[in-house]
C-alpha cells in the first residue's frame, strides 16, 4: 500500500500570538507540526508498521521551519518527504491547496491519502474532503481508527454526531483524522540523525508539471481582510478558604449577581 | 442578501434549536428562507420545520438515508440549492455538518467558510467573521464567489425572541445514489437519555481532577441537582472513563451556554475554545494557578471533593 500524508506548518498555538494593525506579528512566533498532522503522521507510519506500507508526506510552504518538520516526520517513521516551496502560493485558500495536493497525487500511485482534520492556524478542516471530492474518491473524516482489511478495502470508524460510525471505504480513499485515533510518538535521537540525513524531494509549481493558472491560484474564493484579537474573557473573582465560606459565596453570586440560579 | 438555504439539524427524531436560530437571523438579513432536511421518515417533521421559521421545505426522504453518509447527503444538499437557487447555504455546527459543507462547496465551486460567527452582505459582497487559532484570533473574511457555504458556530445566532412561524411549501427530493466506495456498515450509537449538551442551559464538566468513577459520580451529582448537561474534557475521554460525545473544547463539542461549571479541569486552550462563549463559568479547581481562572468568572481554589458536596447542599437548599 502506498500513502500520501499531508503535513501543513502552524503557529505554536501555546505561544501568545499577537495582533497589530489588522495582522499577527511574525515576532516571536514557533513553527511546528500542525498537532492533526501529527496524528495523520502516526496512523500512517503505524499503518506500515502493522501491514507493511510506503510511506509519502507532503507538505506545501518553504523556509527552514517547514523542512524541520518534514524531518520530523522522518523521524516518526515517514519514508519520503516531498515539499511543496512556491512563493505564488502565499495566501492561497484552501481549494488552491487542495489543487496543489490533487497534483502531488497524480504524480504517485497512492492507495490511502492520511490528512489533519484540521489545521491549528485556520482551524477549516476543509482542505483532505475538498482534495477527496476533486479527486472523486471515498472519504470519511475525523477518523479514529484504521483497519486493513486487504489491499483494496479498509474499516474506518468515524466519530459522529451520533456515535461511532464503521464504514468501509474501497482504495483508493482518503481519511482525515481526528486527535483521538493515536497518541504521536516523540521521534528518538536516532531517528533525528538519521533524518537530518534524508533526501527531501522540493518542487515549485512548475516542477510539479501544473501553474498558478492551473491550480486556480488568482481565484481564491476567500481572503483575509484583517486579524482582530479575540475579545480576552477577564479573569473574574477567584475565592481562596475555608471551603463552605468561600462556596456560600460563589452561590450567592450566581443567585444576586450573575442572576444565572 | 437574497435566498438562504438552512440545512435542518435533526437529532433523535428532533429539529434542533439551532435550525430556528439559523433561519431567524437569515430573516434579520432580509433574506428568503428555506430548510432541507435530509433522513429517513421525516414526515412527521414537517410541521416542526414550517414552524421554525422557514418559508419553503426541500425534503429527502429515504431509507437509504437513515445513516449519515457525506457523499448523498451533499448530493441532497446540492440539490435543494439549486432548485431553491440559493445564495448561502447554511449548517449548524455539527460533525455531519463539517463533513458535508466542503464537499457541497467544491461541488458547486463555491466559498465555504466554516466556523462563522457572523455574516454580513452589502450589495453583493459578502463578509464573514471567524474565530481561528484555537480562538486566539479573529478573521474577517472577504469572500470572492458569489455564493456561501457556511458552518455557524455554535452560539453564534442567538434568538432574540420566539421566533416566527414560515409556510408550509413542501418540496420533495428525489433519493440520490448511495456512496458505493463508502459503505457505512454500523453506527455504534451514543448512550441516549442525556441532556443534549447543545441544548442545555447549564453544563457542569469534569476533569482529570476528579481521578476516578466516585469523582465523576460526585460531579454528575452535581449536574444531575441543577438540571444540566454533562460535559468532560479530553484527558477523562482519553483515560476511558468518559464518552466521546462528552468531550467539550476544539475538537468536541462547542458549547454556549447560561452558566458553565468546570470541576477538575485545568483549562487547555483546546478546552476553552469550546466553552469561553458560556455566559457566566464557575471554576472548582485545588490549583490556584490553573488557566481555567484567567476565565472564570467565579473561582472556587478548593478540593473538589470538599467543594462539590457542599455547592450540592447549598444548591439544593435553594432550590427548596
Ligand atoms: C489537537 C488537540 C485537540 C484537543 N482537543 C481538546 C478538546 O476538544 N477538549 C479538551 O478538553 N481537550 C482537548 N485537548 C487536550 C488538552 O490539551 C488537555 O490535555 C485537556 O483538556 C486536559 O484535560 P483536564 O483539564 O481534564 O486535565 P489536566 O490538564 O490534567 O487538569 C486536571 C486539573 O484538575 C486539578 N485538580 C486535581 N486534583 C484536584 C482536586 N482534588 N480538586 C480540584 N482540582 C483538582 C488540577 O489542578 C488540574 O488543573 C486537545 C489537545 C490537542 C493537542
Ligand atoms: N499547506 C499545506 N500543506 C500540506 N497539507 C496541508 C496544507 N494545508 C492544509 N493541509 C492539510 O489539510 C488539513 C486541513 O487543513 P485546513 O483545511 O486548513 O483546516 C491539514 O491538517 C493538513 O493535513
Amino acid at each position: 500500500m502506498k500513502i500520501l500524508t499531508t503535513v501543513k506548518k502552524v503557529v505554536d498555538v501555546e505561544l501568545t500570538i499577537r495582533v497589530e494593525s489588522g495582522a499577527i506579528v511574525e515576532e516571536g512566533l514557533q513553527y511546528v507540526m500542525n498537532a492533526w498532522d501529527e496524528n495523520a503522521v502516526e496512523a500512517s507510519v503505524q499503518l506500515k508498521e502493522n501491514n507493511g506500507a510506503e510511506t509519502t508526506l507532503v507538505s506545501i510552504g518553504g523556509g527552514d521551519d517547514n523542512t524541520q518538520i518534514i524531518r520530523r516526520g522522518y523521524a516518526m517513521g515517514i519514508d519520503n518527504g516531498i515539499q511543496v516551496d512556491d512563493p505564488q502560493l502565499a495566501g492561497a485558500d484552501s481549494f488552491v491547496l487542495a489543487r496543489v495536493l490533487q497534483k502531488v497525487y497524480e504524480t504517485g500511485s497512492y492507495d490511502l491519502v492520511v490528512t489533519g482534520k484540521q489545521a491549528q492556524d485556520t482551524d477549516n478542516g476543509q482542505t483532505g474532503i475538498i482534495l477527496a471530492e476533486n479527486l472523486g474518491i471515498p472519504c470519511v473524516s475525523n477518523v479514529v481508527a484504521i483497519d486493513v482489511i486487504d489491499d483494496k478495502l479498509i474499516k474506518v470508524t468515524r466519530l459522529g454526531d451520533g456515535g461511532k460510525e464503521i464504514v468501509e471505504l474501497k482504495l483508493p480513499a482518503l481519511v482525515t483524522v481526528s486527535d483521538s485515533i493515536n497518541e504521536p510518538r516523540l521521534p528518538q535521537m536516532r531517528g533525528l540523525m538519521m533524518a537530518k540525513k534524508k533526501k527531501i524531494e522540493v518542487m515549485d509549481l512548475a516542477a510539479l508539471g501544473t501553474s498558478f493558472a492551473e491550480v486556480g491560484g488568482s481565484g481564491n474564493r476567500s481572503e483575509i481582510l484583517e486579524f482582530s484579537r479575540s475579545q480576552a474573557r477577564e479573569a473574574g473573582k477567584k475565592f481562596e478558604g475555608d471551603a463552605a465560606q468561600i462556596t456560600a459565596q460563589v452561590v450567592d453570586l450566581l443567585m444576586n449577581e450573575a442572576k444565572v440560579l | 442578501m437574497a435566498k438562504v438555504l438552512v440545512i435542518a439539524d435533526i437529532k433523535r427524531g428532533e429539529v434542533k434549536r439551532s435550525t430556528a436560530e439559523l433561519l431567524a437571523k437569515a430573516r434579520t438579513l432580509g433574506a428568503e428562507t428555506a430548510v432541507v432536511a435530509i433522513g429517513n421518515n421525516l414526515e412527521a417533521l414537517i410541521p416542526d420545520l414550517v414552524s421554525v421559521g422557514s418559508g419553503s421545505q426541500y425534503i429527502a426522504d429515504d431509507p437509504g438515508l437513515e445513516l449519515f453518509s457525506a457523499g448523498p447527503y451533499a448530493s441532497c444538499v446540492v440539490d435543494a440549492a439549486s432548485q431553491f437557487g440559493a445564495d448561502q447555504i447554511w449548517f449548524a455546527s455539527t460533525e455531519s455538518s463539517k463533513a458535508v459543507a466542503p464537499r457541497v462547496a467544491a461541488r458547486l465551486a463555491v466559498a465555504c467558510a466554516t466556523d462563522i460567527t457572523d455574516v454580513a452582505s452589502t450589495g453583493g459582497n459578502i463578509e464573514i467573521t471567524r474565530p481561528a487559532i484555537a480562538n486566539k484570533v479573529i478573521q474577517r473574511v472577504k469572500i470572492n464567489s458569489e455564493k456561501l457555504v457556511a458552518v455557524v458556530r455554535a452560539g453564534a445566532f442567538p434568538m432574540t425572541d420566539e421566533g416566527t412561524a414560515g409556510s408550509e411549501n413542501v418540496i420533495r427530493l428525489s433519493a440520490p445514489p448511495t456512496d458505493l466506495g463508502a459503505v457505512i456498515k454500523e453506527l455504534i450509537a451514543d448512550a441516549s437519555g442525556d441532556i443534549d449538551l447543545g441544548d442545555a442551559a447549564i453544563v457542569v464538566s469534569v476533569g482529570r481532577g476528579v481521578k476516578d468513577q466516585k469523582g465523576i459520580d460526585l460531579v454528575k451529582g452535581l449536574a444531575d441537582d441543577l438540571g444540566a448537561g454533562f460535559g468532560t474534557s479530553r484527558a477523562m475521554v482519553d483515560s476511558g472513563l468518559m464518552g466521546h460525545n462528552k468531550q467539550v473544547g476544539q475538537t468536541g463539542k462547542i458549547v454556549a451556554p447560561k452558566l458553565y461549571i468546570a470541576v477538575g479541569i485545568s483549562g487547555a486552550i483546546q478546552h476553552l475554545s469550546g466553552m469561553t462563549g458560556s455566559q457566566v463559568i464557575v471554576a472548582v479547581n485545588n490549583d490556584p494557578e490553573a488557566p481555567i481562572f484567567n476565565v472564570a468568572d467565579y473561582g472556587i481554589v478548593g478540593d473538589l471533593f470538599e467543594v462539590v458536596p457542599i455547592l450540592r447542599e447549598q444548591i439544593k437548599s435553594i432550590k427548596r
